[in-house]
């Protein structure tokens, strides 16, 4: 696991000291990056495929760190770890798709803002935000703001340099809609997704949102329309959906583009199927 | 009275293990080791051009940067292979430059900015490619390589061996068939992927000596083979083998052993230290074969087969390593363990621009009985016969001959139809092969049988000590590498029985050193208990003949009046005169001081006999003394419609022979059919249209995690083989071999379209759907 170059460290306690110190590397002519649970930072640095010479951990922030619910939003840290996410136990859909992400050992490790954030382009956590009322709360030097999740995510978050995702809520009465989350693999049940789907349905309509389908993931409101035109077939809302696709369906190691025609035709009926009669 | 043979005896290396404390090669540092980093291949097939080292040259703590040489060329029966690539690469991951640091990070700095120029070539990505006419040649001057006298390259083609295989008259057997079919079948190369990757330590002395330690599984073959690449005396070169995490055959070929050498001769002879990442394991180092094959097989309308014309386009890669044996055993066993009296198989070894391929467990067995297991149960389909019945019907038997036309009895063949039977038995098949459980969810069996002997050199031998202790205890020193298998703690079990003693009292040394242990020709090929078991039985007859020596003239009889049990020499009729084993094992004193003997050394060597090479043109020829031969099956949960699936169930009946540990042999078993269901369901090497792998790790490479295991049943059968320890037969690879055939039988069963490419994915079996033309 050997990073072969020089890396500073810094573990700064407050919002303020990590943005004002993020502002200062670079000013310095540095590389730093925000890090958390460090899963991708390690395995793209080891490997000569990141290019960084500053830490700096986010793990020590409180705001980062915090998980907790009041009257009108759950709000979590971006430092949480997947695993402390889940446990909190806020929000039914978000814990069934990051349930998915990798094993367990690396859950424990990789966080929410972290897996929103990253380069491996799956960012599967994403998916229940973009479909659901959230927010995305930034800090940059000049202060924190939060922005509508769904604004400022497009194929990921769209962060300046200086960034730093504090943490991600999401309204109360929007975690009790009905949901189903799926993720088809190229075979058994770890790894990275062939096709991840999150979807809720909201006043009779449903919202779904993709990962592994291209190279980023997304939630499109006419890939909705097809999805929730109750007379198309299976093979209509596949065309439908396809011609909807804003870039090309991927081709990789996990599958082709056909086998991923084929694997998504099937888990549109298995989305459209799962929430015959749930009331919304 | 059986002490010992058969119990689940605990593992002398448990302890350590469950704890954490045993060590592994790359456990062992000193404090002024270098660090060894390779430069490779970005290309898998292209000319070096230039290499600028001199901004590499610059990084602190640089000690040496080493390039590559004509000379030596290096390889197992062909030297086809220089240690460091020159004038041009032949693989992705080929290493082409090699740096020696103080520090590894330094290490690596510099091989990051080494410059090679590349003039990328044509790239030969599968054995059919490279055996077309006007096919590039990987190796120009393969007529000129030198080589063993039994391995017949090609000169001016990619082919680096052809083994052929001639019995009976082929145009006969297909006058008596009724019905003839060909099928042809694809197995991409893949990865051992075992957890510890490769790593050596090594140093030069000054004394010449040259001291190493590497995850080996075969130190003795390095001694032989660096005293001949590099004009060493074969005493100076001491490897040492301690604890192996896995070796799955991997661990055979020398490698990183040879590197390691040269970079510690550039460095004065100072300690380096050479530890592979996972990437470099997977593409650097030798992975398992691919194969391409067309198997033609005819029968008669009662299913009796009558004849099969095969031939198997190994994938070898860019060098042969052991390829060359690799075909030959695939010849030698070609048709799976039925009697055809009617056979001509080529088997070739075959240069490509893949990573080269090495030993990987089964030895070509898995491969083979792939393309044969499936081509026998779409006859069998054809036929409209159960295909267990059908191949009841075809089974080799005692009294019948092998494809190398050696006669078989009980003894070496064992007893196939038993396992059949009780396969039947276990998968419940009368209840049939095929069950609907819901809507789109059915349930399919899927059989293989398997056969499989050894193919090492006819010359091989193993040596065991055995050294007493003060108080009657015995250590045993044998040259077998502890890579997972529990073969040590067997070698203690058969001396427990033999010397009719506690288990306990018997100590075995892990640690392999070639120094002081004995020689044992290499921990591979499923040989260790028979070839180390025999020697070991030999060297407890000699020392228990030491100690009657020395207790004779004490209890005042002839050597030949005493027994040996419970640590104790006695008269066979009176045995309460007797005399414990520890006042005699360190030479007996008497009362006024005279001392007759010392210290009991009992030792032993076995050697495998009467196997021979294979004619070249007729293959006639014994490769191995006995076969184990099994029944595998598997059951499967199957999604007609997205084509997912689970194996609930793996089952496997192997003729062990004799069981010496009822639960390593499961161990064996067991992992043995895991690995074979996985590089079936899912590992593969991925190539682009380049050559180059797209996927070294192992997130992307397609194992199996906790929990996708299915359950696994075993079961044994002990028909012995007479020559083996207490009849024991080699059984470290027939739990694998007859998986990937079993589960490709279930699946095409399953959609009911003959599958012919592993890995089998959901996909492969997608477009094996979808390209059927009957659709």
């Amino acid at each position: 696991m050997m990073i072969a170059y020089d890396v500073d460290y810094y573990n700064p306690t407050t919002i303020e000291e990590a943005t004002q110190l993020f502002h200062r590397l670079v000013e310095e002519g540095k590389k730093p990056v925000y890090y958390a649970g460090g899963t991708e930072i390690i395995t793209l640095a080891r490997s000569e495929r990141l290019d960084l010479d500053a830490i700096i951990n986010i793990k020590s922030i409180h705001e980062c760190l915090l998980a907790y619910s009041d009257e009108n939003e759950i709000t979590l840290g971006a430092a949480l770890s997947l695993t402390q996410v889940i446990k909190t136990n806020f929000f039914p859909l978000l814990n069934q798709t990051i349930a998915q992400i990798a094993d367990q050992t690396s859950r424990n490790q990789i966080t929410l803002g972290g897996n929103i954030c990253g380069d491996i382009f799956y960012r599967e956590a994403a998916l229940p935000f973009l479909i659901t009322e959230s927010k995305a709360v930034i800090a940059n030097r000049t202060g924190i703001k939060e922005y509508p999740f769904k604004s400022i995510f497009n194929q990921k978050l769209q962060l300046s340099n200086e960034d730093l995702l504090v943490q991600l809520k999401v309204k109360k009465n929007e975690v009790n809609f009905p949901f189903y989350t799926v993720k088809k693999r190229k075979q058994w049940d770890v790894g990275y997704p062939l096709i991840t789907v999150a979807a809720v349905k909201k006043k009779e309509q449903l919202k779904v949102a993709f990962s592994g389908l291209c190279n980023f993931p997304f939630h499109d409101v006419n890939i909705d329309k097809r999805i929730n035109d109750p007379s198309l077939t299976a093979k209509e809302r596949l065309d439908g959906v396809l011609n909807a696709l804003s870039s090309p369906v991927l081709s990789d190691v996990h599958g082709s583009m056909d086998y991923r025609h084929f694997v998504l035709k099937n888990l549109l009926q298995e989305v459209v199927d799962a929430f015959k009669g749930a009331k919304t | 009275m059986t002490w010992n043979i058969g119990k689940s005896i605990k593992r002398k290396d448990a302890i350590e293990k469950v704890h954490g404390t045993a060590k592994y090669t790359a456990d062992y540092i000193s404090p002024n080791m270098l660090h060894v980093k390779l430069v490779t291949s970005p290309h898998a097939h292209a000319r070096i051009i230039k290499i600028d080292i001199s901004e590499a040259e610059q990084v602190e703590g640089i000690q040496a940067i080493l390039l590559g040489e004509p000379f030596p060329l290096t390889g197992d029966e062909i030297q086809d292979r220089p240690i460091l690539a020159f004038g041009k690469v032949r693989y992705q991951g080929e290493p082409v430059a090699v740096v020696v640091a103080k520090e590894n990070y330094q290490a690596k700095q510099a091989a990051n900015l080494i410059k090679v120029t590349y003039e990328p070539l044509e790239v030969i990505h599968s054995p059919e490619e490279a055996i077309q006419s006007h096919a590039k040649l990987i190796h120009e001057k393969l007529a000129n390589y030198k080589k063993s006298d039994n391995v017949y390259p090609e000169p001016d083609s990619n082919i680096a061996n052809r083994v052929k295989i001639r019995k009976g008259d082929i145009k006969q057997g297909w006058t008596e068939s009724d019905i003839i079919i060909e099928e042809e079948f694809t197995i991409p190369p893949s990865d051992h992927l075992s957890i510890e990757t490769r790593t050596v330590t090594l140093e030069i002395k000054r004394s010449g000596e040259v001291h190493m330690t590497s995850s080996t599984q075969a130190p003795y073959r390095i001694k032989e083979k660096m005293s001949e690449y590099f004009n060493l005396e074969i005493g100076n070169i001491i490897v040492t083998a301690p604890f192996i995490g896995g070796g799955f055959g991997g661990k055979v070929a020398i490698h990183l052993e040879l590197i390691a050498y040269l970079a510690s001769k550039a460095v004065g002879g100072k300690p380096v230290k050479l530890h592979y990442t996972r990437e470099e394991d997977m593409m650097t180092a030798p992975g398992r074969i691919g194969l391409k094959a067309k198997v033609k097989l005819g029968a008669r309308k009662d299913g009796t087969l009558t004849a099969a014309k095969i031939l198997y386009l190994f994938d070898s890669g860019a060098y042969a390593d052991k390829s060359t044996l690799l075909v030959k055993a695939a010849a030698a066993t070609c048709t799976g363990p039925y009697k055809i009296d009617h056979i001509s198989c080529d088997s070739l070894a075959i240069y490509t621009n893949r990573p080269y391929a090495t030993a990987y467990r089964g030895f070509s067995h898995s491969e083979i009985l792939f393309a044969f297991e499936r081509t026998m149960d779409i006859l069998a389909a054809k036929l409209k016969i159960d295909p267990l019945s059908f191949r009841e019907k075809n089974i080799i038997l005692p009294g019948h001959t092998t494809p190398t036309q050696v006669p078989l009895n009980n003894s070496s063949i064992g007893n196939l139809p038993a396992c059949i039977k009780k396969l039947k038995e276990q998968m419940n098949w009368h209840e049939g092969t095929f069950k609907k459980i819901e809507n789109d969810i059915i349930r399919v069996k899927g059989i293989s049988c398997s056969w499989k002997t050894s193919t090492i050199g006819p010359d091989a031998s193993s040596g065991v000590s055995l050294l007493f202790n003060p108080d009657g205890s015995i250590n045993i020193l044998s040259g077998i590498v502890e890579i997972g298998m529990g073969a040590k703690t067997t070698l203690a079990q058969l001396l427990a029985e033999k010397m009719q003693m506690d288990v306990n009292k018997i100590y075995i040394q892990m640690e392999v050193n070639t120094q002081s242990t004995p020689e044992h020709y290499k921990t591979a090929a499923s040989r260790g208990t028979l070839m180390a078991g025999r020697a070991l039985l030999k060297a407890a007859d000699d020392a228990m003949n030491q100690l009657k020596t020395i207790a004779a003239q004490v209890l005042i009889c002839s050597p030949d009046d005493l027994e040996i049990a419970n640590e104790k020499i006695y008269l066979r009729d009176e045995p309460e005169t007797a005399i414990p084993v520890k006042e005699v094992c360190y030479g007996y004193k008497y009362p006024n001081g005279y001392t007759i003997g010392g210290q009991v050394i009992g030792r032993g060597t076995y050697s495998l006999r009467q196997l021979t090479n294979l004619d070249k043109e007729t293959g006639i020829g014994k490769t191995g003394p006995e076969y184990t031969v099994g029944a595998q099956g598997v059951e499967i949960e199957f999604n007609i419609k997205d084509f997912t699936y689970k194996i609930i169930n793996a089952y496997s009946v192997i003729d062990a022979g004799k069981i010496l540990n009822m639960k390593t042999a499961l161990g064996q078993i067991t992992g043995g059919m895991a690995m074979g269901l996985n590089y079936a369901s899912g590992e593969t090497l991925l190539f682009d249209d380049d050559g180059l792998i797209q996927n070294p790790r192992i997130r992307t490479y397609g194992s199996f995690r906790y929990g996708n295991h299915p359950n696994y049943i075993v079961d044994f059968l002990e028909t012995p083989h007479i020559d083996g320890p207490f009849g024991a037969r080699g059984i470290g690879e027939s739990g694998l071999i007859g998986m990937p055939a079993a589960l490709a039988n279930g699946l095409s069963l399953a959609i009911n379209v003959n599958l012919h490419q592993l890995p089998l994915t959901p996909e492969q079996i997608w477009k094996a759907v979808k390209n059927d033309d009957r659709l």
